[in-house]
């Protein structure tokens, strides 16, 4: 298994096989997932009779990773079509279903889709899904454009944090960064403070709430005043988490911008992961034993679901991408010699158990030639001038050497967005605290170990997250020794308590881990959760990680969602 | 034990029917029974009484009384009728009273004789005048069937979804029918009638004629009939004094009794209690009750007043001017245990228990009794399930005792039915309180469901018993206690003499933080009577703010709504208000609203910014927030301007902004962007091609691209394009041209002002090693070795780091070192390093 450690307490089956990617952790995520299913189908099933569902685009992503086709086909679905304007496509289904964000121009193009709806057609009725929330504004969009009386169910499916792995959850709202720290709107915070209710609900009161930042404190406090609206209902399941750190992106704005070293970060950096899937140039994934047939090419870009069901992959996502190839090589070593062993096999009942394992070493071969391919293509990314030009001017303005760097007038708009985001700031004197958290938090190791890790740092390769150190701090020895720095820091820390009664309340077992809950608003980099899931897994490390983050993000695609160009 | 069963009457050979009084009533009636019209809710329901009904031969002069009664007699209600004559009363089953009206108009009262709604049966009723009409139960909700003058019926399943149903007509009827019911199968109900010999059974589409399996011949006309409480069974009374008794299906005849009275009687209902296989009807006349069944002899009874009977899950109440009894069959356990020398096993344990408390041997006889044949458990269960068929606290207690001393006996028995029978009993018994005065039974009351029995008390107002009953429950405070407050701060909004703040203080004080309580439902229930002012005081209390936010708007107090949809942190509630707030206010007031909620004003930029462009400026024009006009500007001129003056005097807006923002940096810009565009416009006017929205040094390099070499040069002037960049551009589109003759001119013109390394660079970028070379040697000393190690020339590379005695070139080179070839170089450089260790 590398050199990766491993938890010391057994029987938790960390890499057990099965699609069961979401159970492996401390925290059974599929009682989530399960969740949401069962609240999906509850309405599809209000919707009697054959139907077709209208999709939001945005939405199809994410509802991929919590219902196949074959889930809404069980519940008569029979069509689906993309939400566009105009009339519908035929369908000669009972009920039509637009699932869709509560958003204005979307009840604009429901509204003409409903009103072109041929009359002489059979009758179809017509519902609506918003995604997470039921609005009244959209609904009175619905009523002044005359069609809400047309919609038999409009209801609300809370879809607010999507499992994507068995510790990691996201909202996949893309905007949700720029609405907060510059657009002064909060729908995105109230959405995060109902999933996180939502996950209450499920997994138990979490009793230690800490946090740093105006849209954490903001969080917290619809937490709190959404707790008061629900006291009827007193939760009575034992409490899975023992803390939720809220954690404002704006804290830590430097991250993102950092090049992601890890493989599972470079992945992203360089193809860009959606909802766990990664499309990828198809030359490397050309089929080798298909002999003749084999000229030509795939064209189609090969398309990828990532995460830890695939066991290599659990293995080597959150190494640095320096630790990968002998990985790699091993398990090359590993899978050939096990394929060997049928030489070996002589009697019946080894030919049988040769075989029983078959399927098993056939994935792990395909899996391995997969991420072979995958590690040659970023190789070639990472090996090229350009890569270690960029990596190099990075890391030196780490340290704060100046770059000269010129933009077109299209940017105009985005300069703006940027400095109000607080990502760039006129040259106006000023104390620059930077050196100051640097070396205080010791944000930049000189010596990182890439293979064999002992720090955070290898995620970056010599980088320390800011956001990772202070949950770390946090968890060990506590805020209170790096006070300055979070003064210097933008936004208010707190700590707030949730209380318990007296039948819930936790006792550790001795060398039990505490789970910490951490919620970046504003998103998260693949190269942080590494960091993390090293931290969970530290031998003394005292705390384990769920993540939470309103998106999945990168350098690029932070500053893209961004970006305003008005030409 | 004899006297004990002295009120048992043994109807065959298999079952008694017992009757025993409930009440004594306490009302002071003045009227006879029978000038009233009576309707009695099941259940142990209220009674209502409409004195002094429409008789043709009184005056209409006297306006009638409408009363309404505890089932024990206590008087809930008391009004006089003022609208028109009355047909019909009954009650639903939310114990809220329907008078149908002659003319088809359905008035609802609550037991307190509050009027609570109206509704019309429909024009043909009103029309035709309604000559009967009857208030039926099913699983739905409770309904009205009316049969009209035109001896047609209409109906309504659930009056609590009013759908009007008129049913078929039967053809040729000229009469109305001799009696007629209303029957409830496979979910929809239908209607029975006879008219002469001939039976009619209508659904919603067709009428057929049916005939009664089994019916003895001779009959030419039907009196009464009776439908049992679950709609399983159905009895005809016949001119001939004949009963006949079978299932509604009409398919299966279950037995017939002939009582010889031609007379029709005044009332026939059923009476028998679930799993029974017993089935019997109570019929009454004038002066005289009779139960039959299925055995040639009948019970009967004399009445010695006017009577009225109420039909019951499990029984037959009968209440008169001075009693209120019930019928019922003895339930089995009871018969088990009570009958004459009975030896069931509770029989035996009670006998066992009585003995034991005389202090006799004889206990220890009985008991051992029952636990040779094995059967104290169900000895105890026995007694435990008669108990609960007591109604004389006495009777229950001593069963218990007798249940609880078996217990004593039983390893492994658990005590739940025990516990819960005392506990239900305990409840029972305080209903049936004549005080109260619900005397359900235990089966009606398991049927009803507490949550029922809750509501009903409520509905009575008798609020610290349903929260005493709660408490003593252990009920989930949301299903219990909260809820039984809620109504009662809902009734208590409705006191208008007491002053709003003693009444928000008084609901604030007994309910407080009380989970599951709804103050927004009080609230509005304020508002519904006309007290805003309460209201609001209310919603101060109503933590959830997607209840507090629209009951505020609908209350008009829109603003109090903003800063509560603020406070929630729901931006779809904030929105709301918003919208709501813009249409009430005039745009001052709605602007000035919005500058002191920063919140909500961002949102309603955000609103503006996708809807309503025009509004957006308006919105920094008056905070003076030119940075974002300037921005605005920007959007605008290339949103929506098509011509290059507009865009550009739309930019010069912008600047203005900006300069009014102070901000230079983004003023300057814009006026360079201005001058950028005349230029480009004339560029393209001159030299033709794509100029417009270039960046400046895409102009300048498309310029060069074109071989416009003066242009490009005069455009870098004017711009004050940087000489180092003007080379980067020029350098890399004279590159990308492959134009290596004009480079070459180029890189002499005069000395690189970026050296001569990135000509090197992108040469080699171009793969052309040959132009490469020509460079590699006019680049400077410290960026030499860079340069040679770039076209390959690994050993003059070596040369120049030994020369420059420079260990980091010195392993640059090395590490170019590959292969064979370089192998001499490779020891040239060691050999230059050892000797520089040396030194």
């Amino acid at each position: 298994m590398g050199g990766w450690k491993h938890p010391a307490r057994g029987g938790r089956g960390r890499w057990a096989k099965m699609a069961a990617h979401l159970s492996y952790g401390r925290v059974n995520l599929n009682v989530l997932r399960e969740a949401v299913r069962r609240e999906l189908r509850e309405f599809l099933d209000k919707c009697a009779g054959s139907k077709a569902i209208v999709w939001d685009e945005y939405l199809t992503g994410p509802f991929g990773l919590i219902a196949q086709y074959s889930l809404l086909k069980e519940h008569e679905v029979e069509k689906m079509f993309t939400l566009k304007g105009s009339r519908l496509p035929a369908a000669d289904v009972k009920n039509i279903i637009f699932f869709v964000r509560p958003r204005l121009e979307l009840m604009d193009i429901i509204a003409e889709n409903v009103l072109s709806e041929d009359r002489r057609g059979p009758a179809r009725d017509f519902h609506i899904l918003f995604v997470p929330r039921r609005s009244l504004l959209c609904e009175q969009r619905l009523k002044d454009l005359g069609v809400l009386g047309s919609f038999i169910h409009r209801e609300e499916y809370s879809l607010d944090l999507i499992p994507f792995d068995g510790d990691l959850l996201s909202m996949e709202s893309e905007g949700a960064f720029k609405e907060c720290y510059l657009e002064s709107d909060q729908t995105s915070l109230y959405h995060a403070a109902k999933g996180l209710m939502t996950l209450q609900a499920l997994y138990g009161t979490i009793p230690q709430i800490f946090g740093k930042g105006e849209c954490a404190r903001q969080v917290a406090n619809m937490m709190i005043r959404m707790k008061r609206e629900f006291t009827g209902s007193q939760n009575s399941v034992f409490p899975v988490f023992d803390n939720l750190l809220l954690l404002d992106r704006n804290v830590d704005l430097l991250t993102p911008l950092a090049t992601q070293l890890t493989y599972e970060g470079l992945i992203d950096e360089i193809y860009g992961i959606q909802n766990s899937y990664v499309k990828l140039p198809p030359e490397k994934f050309a089929p080798k034993k298909q002999g003749d047939g084999g000229k030509d090419l795939p064209i189609e870009a090969k398309k990828l679901q990532l995460n830890s069901a695939e066991e290599l992959y659990a293995e080597i996502r959150d190494k640095n991408f320096n630790a990968v190839g002998s990985v790699l090589s091993k398990k090359a070593k590993v899978i050939s010699a096990a394929f060997e062993e049928r030489h070996n096999a002589k009697t019946v009942g080894e030919i049988k158990q040769f075989v029983s394992q078959l399927p098993h070493m056939q994935a792990a071969r395909g899996s391995l030639a997969n991420h072979t391919s995958i590690a040659e293509l970023i190789k070639d990314v990472t090996t090229s001038e350009d890569f270690f030009d960029k990596l190099t001017v990075e890391q030196e303005f780490m340290s704060g050497i100046d770059t000269d760097k010129t933009y077109g007038y299209e940017h105009i708009l985005t300069l703006h967005n940027l400095e109000k985001a607080g990502l760039l700031r006129p040259q106006t004197g000023g104390r620059n605290n930077y050196p100051t958290i640097r070396k205080t938090l010791r944000l930049w190791m000189d010596d990182v170990n890439e293979q064999n890790p002992t720090d955070i740092s290898y995620v970056y390769s010599g980088y320390a997250p800011l956001s990772v150190r202070l949950a770390q701090l946090l968890s060990r020895p506590g805020w209170r020794s790096i006070e300055e720095v979070l003064r210097i820091l933008p936004g208010p820390h707190f700590e707030e308590r949730q209380p318990l009664p007296t039948g819930l309340q936790k006792k550790r077992q001795p060398g039990e881990n505490r789970v910490t809950l951490i919620f970046f608003l504003g998103g998260v980099t693949f190269a942080e959760i590494a960091a993390l899931r090293f931290l969970s897994q530290l031998e003394d490390g005292g705390t384990e990680y769920v993540i939470a983050t309103t998106k999945l993000m990168n350098g690029d695609s932070w500053i893209e969602s961004l970006m305003e160009r008005p030409f | 034990m004899d006297c004990y069963t002295a009120n048992w009457n043994p109807l065959g050979d298999s079952a008694f029917y017992r009757k025993y009084e409930l009440y004594s009533m306490d009302w002071d009636l003045k009227e006879e029974l029978r000038d009233c019209l009576v309707a009695a809710a099941p259940y142990g329901g209220p009674i209502a009484l409409l004195r002094n009904p429409w008789r043709k031969e009184k005056a209409a002069s006297v306006r009638p009384v409408l009363d309404i009664y505890s089932a024990s007699g206590m008087p809930l209600a008391n009004l006089l009728w003022k609208s028109g004559p009355v047909v019909s009363l009954g009650w639903s089953a939310e114990e809220e009273l329907l008078c149908v009206q002659e003319d088809g108009v359905v008035l609802v009262y609550g037991l307190h004789g509050d009027f609570r709604r109206h509704f019309s049966m429909g024009n043909e009723v009103l029309q035709n005048r309604v000559l009967d009409a009857r208030i039926f139960h099913t699983e739905f909700g409770s309904g009205v069937a009316i049969l009209t003058g035109a001896h047609r019926f209409t109906l309504s399943a659930n009056v609590g979804d009013l759908k009007l149903r008129r049913m078929p007509e039967v053809p040729g009827l000229q009469t109305a029918p001799s009696c007629w019911t209303t029957l409830f199968q496979e979910r929809v109900a239908h209607i029975l009638l006879a008219v002469g010999p001939d039976l009619y059974l209508l659904d919603h589409a067709t009428c057929s004629s049916v005939t009664l399996p089994g019916l003895a011949p001779g009959v030419s006309s039907f009196l009464q009939m009776a439908v049992s409480f679950t709609y399983r069974h159905l009895a005809l009374f016949t001119d001939t004094g004949y009963i006949w008794m079978g299932t509604t299906s009409l398919k299966e005849k279950l037995c017939e009794f002939n009582c010889n009275i031609r007379a029709p009687p005044k009332q026939m209902v059923w009476c028998s209690r679930p799993r029974s296989k017993e089935r019997a009807v109570v019929v009454a006349w004038e002066r005289r009750l009779m139960v039959v069944g299925d055995a040639p002899e009948s019970i009967q009874f004399v009445l010695d007043e006017d009577s009225y009977l109420v039909p019951e899950l499990d029984g037959v109440r009968i209440f008169s001017r001075s009693t209120h009894e019930f019928l019922h069959e003895v339930p089995a356990a009871s018969e088990e245990i009570f009958k004459i020398a009975s030896m069931a096993p509770g029989a035996l344990l009670l006998e066992a228990q009585k003995e034991y408390e005389k202090e006799s041997q004889k206990a220890d006889e009985y008991l051992r009794e029952i636990q040779e044949l094995g059967q104290l458990t169900q000895a105890v269960q026995q007694c435990i399930e008669a108990a609960g068929h007591e109604h004389r606290p006495d009777m229950q207690k001593s069963l218990l005792r007798a249940a609880s001393f078996g217990k004593c006996f039983l390893d492994r028995f658990s005590s739940e039915s025990f516990v819960r029978m005392c506990q239900d009993l305990r409840v029972l018994n305080a209903i049936r309180d004549y005080h109260i005065g619900i005397p359900l039974t235990y089966s009606q009351y398991k049927q009803l469901t507490i949550q029922v029995l809750l509501d009903r008390l409520v509905l009575r107002r008798l609020y610290p018993l349903a929260i005493q009953i709660c408490e003593y429950l252990r009920l989930p405070e949301v299903q219990g206690v909260s809820r039984i407050l809620a109504h009662w701060a809902c009734y208590k909004v409705q006191q208008k003499d007491v002053s709003d703040e003693d009444v928000a203080r008084a609901i604030n004080q007994k309910l407080g933080d009380t989970p599951g309580v709804s103050y927004s439902d009080i609230a509005a229930r304020a508002y519904g009577c006309g007290r805003t002012e309460l209201a609001i005081k209310l919603l101060e209390y109503e933590p959830r703010s997607g209840e507090q936010v629209p009951l505020l708007l609908k209350m008009k107090r829109s603003k109090l709504a903003l800063s509560k949809a603020i406070e929630s942190g729901d931006t779809d509630l904030v929105f709301t208000v918003l919208l709501h707030l813009k249409n009430e206010l005039n745009r001052g007031d709605f602007f000035m609203t919005l500058r002191n909620q920063p919140m909500a004003l961002s949102l309603y930029r955000q609103f503006c910014k996708h809807q309503e462009l025009e509004t957006l400026k308006d919105l920094y024009n008056q905070d003076d927030n030119h940075q974002e006009l300037g921005s605005f500007h920007i959007r605008a001129s290339y949103a929506s301007e098509e011509r290059i003056e507009g865009r550009v005097a739309a930019l010069q807006t912008a600047a203005d902004a900006f300069y009014k923002a102070k901000n230079e940096f983004a003023a300057k810009a814009t006026e360079d962007q201005m001058r950028l565009l005349r230029l480009q416009r004339r560029l393209e006017d001159e030299l033709g091609g794509q100029f417009l929205d270039l960046s400046l040094h895409d102009t300048v390099t498309t310029l060069i691209l074109g071989g416009h070499n003066k242009r490009a040069e005069q455009l870098a002037r004017d711009f004050r394009i940087p000489d180092k960049r003007l080379w980067w551009l020029k350098l890399t589109a004279l590159a990308d041209l492959g134009d290596w003759e004009e480079l070459e001119k180029f890189s002499k013109s005069k000395k690189s002002p970026i050296g001569y390394l990135p000509f090197v660079e992108i040469c080699m970028k171009q793969h052309n090693k040959y132009e490469a070379k020509k460079y590699a040697s006019r680049v400077g000393p410290e960026q030499k070795v860079k340069a040679l190690l770039l076209v390959g020339d690994v050993a003059q590379a070596a040369d120049v780091a030994i020369e420059h005695r420079n260990e980091a070139e010195l392993s640059l080179v090395l590490s170019n070192c590959t292969g064979a070839t370089d192998g001499a170089t490779a020891d040239k450089i060691q050999r230059a390093r050892a000797q520089a260790q040396k030194k």
